[in-house]
């Protein structure tokens, strides 16, 4: 049975993994995107190695990973549809936790590249990685898994055309984005948004992630930022799964 | 040994129901043709048979086994719609199912290598599916489902765009798999198609089997030796004619058709109408055109 799964995860991840190598398109813009990110904040703010390693942990959790992570289960489920593979699989003995955790493994791939192009950059530049790899991890893990998680939320919710694919991201995602501290310290919000910045699970991944990384903070540091992150990403998980059950449902009605 | 036994079969969406008590069998080595109109329910039927709709009563099952409970492997269906990877080449779609399927190392490799030779699809096994024509496509749609050899192979609509090459070869493979000993379902609207090639015809109408056999039992449907298509601007006077003789008269798709009890030539035919204003008479066999439209437009059926 443990093999079933596991044969199922790696076809499922290696599929979608494929067929980004075949698009390129996709792959290659989702490396490029923090590249240049980086570049441009690692120099607006001095250019000194540590406005690279301040930069870097915001620019991988919160603009790389959320386009590549969010956006990606909802351009693959998104493509599933038109496509009409979607039937395909329901009748097919694919598990619905095969599909999910294999559609996560492939997105953790495309994570983990992102990481070595942004820390590759942050390294370039005189940066280093201060804190604990495990717990870095630890946090990319679980950020991965409630963009993946919210990504099905959407994607089975809302992706019927490709301009629903792209609504919810831009206008719920990049507000977050700004708030949660992606793009500029938290520290600079004004006290009633700060308030409201700590509602927004972008917040707590970047302060977690920052911590970790440039400020060499351990997991009591960071315990509560991590708490709120494991609760979002168990809550965007069910919302993921509820979503898409519901999704399949109704298709198995067509 | 039948290995899909439907029976008894209800299914309903709200007020409406679209299974009436439904019954059928399919036999290994057979072709069974399901043929129906529109929203006569094979869509829910075949749903069914997947498990993708639970029967309000009455029983579907494969091998004996419910088909709420059977492994999904001892299923493949070829959609009505072409559903592929676009992204991925021949052979990595193949992969993929027959991975999901099950397959896997030497095996899967031979299997996705056969299947690929079995439509002649060798040489573009490594172009991408977005890249191949309709009909290359539709042949890479049907063979994903053979990857895993399953006892029950449900066809829906499989030759649609194909061209007469591509329809050939496919049937061969049909053909071929009913000789392996596979139970078909086949559902099409290319009746010329079930004439030829199943073994077994059923026909849906209002959600239940009304007429069903070999294409020999169905022929007894209508009651004629020959069909004369007659064209005239005065069809009460060709109605009148025919009931004065006792024969049966049908329009079928807009055709005025006289059942002939007995073979009879052209000029036979012609003096039967003498006097009536007639601009073609031509004589047909009962086809199985003929008979599904029988027995769809007819209210005793």
């Amino acid at each position: 049975m443990i093999k079933k799964y596991y044969y199922e995860i790696i076809a499922v991840s290696r599929r979608i993994l494929t067929e980004l190598l075949h698009t390129r398109n996709s792959l290659f813009f989702w490396m490029l995107f923090p590249f240049l990110m980086l570049m441009l904040f690692g120099f607006i703010d001095e250019g000194t190695s540590r406005s690279f390693e301040e930069s870097a942990p915001g620019i991988l959790i919160g603009a790389a990973l959320f386009f590549s992570c969010l956006g990606g289960p909802i351009a693959t489920i998104f493509a599933e549809r038109k496509q009409l593979t979607l039937k395909r699989l329901l009748i097919s003995p694919l598990s619905g936790i095969s599909y999910f955790l294999g559609i996560f493994m492939a997105y953790l791939v495309i994570a983990l590249g992102q990481t070595l192009v942004v820390y590759g950059v942050a390294f370039f530049f005189g940066g280093t990685f201060h804190g604990s790899i495990l717990l870095g991890f630890s946090i990319i893990f679980l950020s991965v898994a409630s963009y993946v998680g919210l990504g099905f939320f959407f994607g089975s919710k809302f992706a019927r055309t490709a301009e629903d694919v792209n609504g919810p991201v831009a206008a719920i995602g990049v507000p977050l984005l700004v708030l949660g501290g992606t793009f500029f310290p938290p520290s600079e919000l004004p006290p009633y948004l700060l308030k409201i910045a700590y509602l927004d699970p972008i917040f707590h991944m970047n302060e977690a992630f920052k911590g970790v990384s440039a400020n060499n903070l351990g997991w009591s540091e960071i315990y509560d930022h991590i708490i709120f992150l494991i609760i979002f990403t168990i809550l965007s998980l069910l919302m993921g799964i509820y979503s898409y059950n519901r999704m399949l449902n109704e298709e198995k009605r067509l | 040994m039948a290995i899909l036994e439907i029976k008894e079969v209800t299914k309903s969406f709200g007020e409406k129901r679209v299974l009436n008590g439904l019954t059928f069998n399919v036999f290994e080595n057979e072709i069974y043709g399901l043929l129906g109109p529109n929203g006569s329910g094979k869509t829910t039927t075949i749903n069914i048979i997947c498990n993708l709709l639970q029967p309000d009563s009455g029983a579907a099952t494969i091998n004996g086994i419910s088909v709420s409970k059977v492994p999904k492997n001892q299923i493949g269906i070829v959609p009505q719609e072409i559903s592929l990877y676009e992204n991925l080449t021949c052979t990595e779609n193949l992969w993929f199912f027959a991975t999901i399927y099950g397959l896997s190392g030497e095996h899967r490799n031979k299997q996705i290598k056969k299947c690929l030779e079995a439509v002649n699809m060798t040489g573009n096994a490594d172009t991408l599916v977005g890249k191949l024509s309709g009909g290359m496509k539709r042949r890479i749609n049907v063979i994903i489902a053979l990857l895993h050899r399953p006892d029950l192979l449900i066809l829906d609509e499989p030759t649609v765009g194909l061209d007469v090459i591509s329809r050939n070869q496919l049937w061969e493979l049909i053909l071929n798999l009913k000789k392996q000993g596979k139970a078909i379902l086949l559902t099409t609207h290319l009746l010329e198609e079930v004439e030829n090639f199943c073994s077994r015809i059923g026909i849906i109408k209002n959600g239940r089997i009304v007429a069903e056999g070999k294409m020999e039992d169905l022929r007894k449907i209508i009651h004629a030796a020959k069909l004369a298509i007659i064209e005239s601007n005065n069809r009460i006077a060709i109605y009148k004619r025919a009931e004065e003789y006792g024969l049966t008269y049908r329009l079928y798709g807009g055709d005025l058709m006289i059942w002939l009890q007995k073979p009879m030539e052209i000029r036979e035919v012609v003096d039967l109408f003498d006097g009536i204003p007639v601009s073609s008479i031509s004589l047909k066999p009962v086809s199985l055109e003929h008979i599904y439209l029988e027995v769809i437009q007819n209210e005793d059926y």
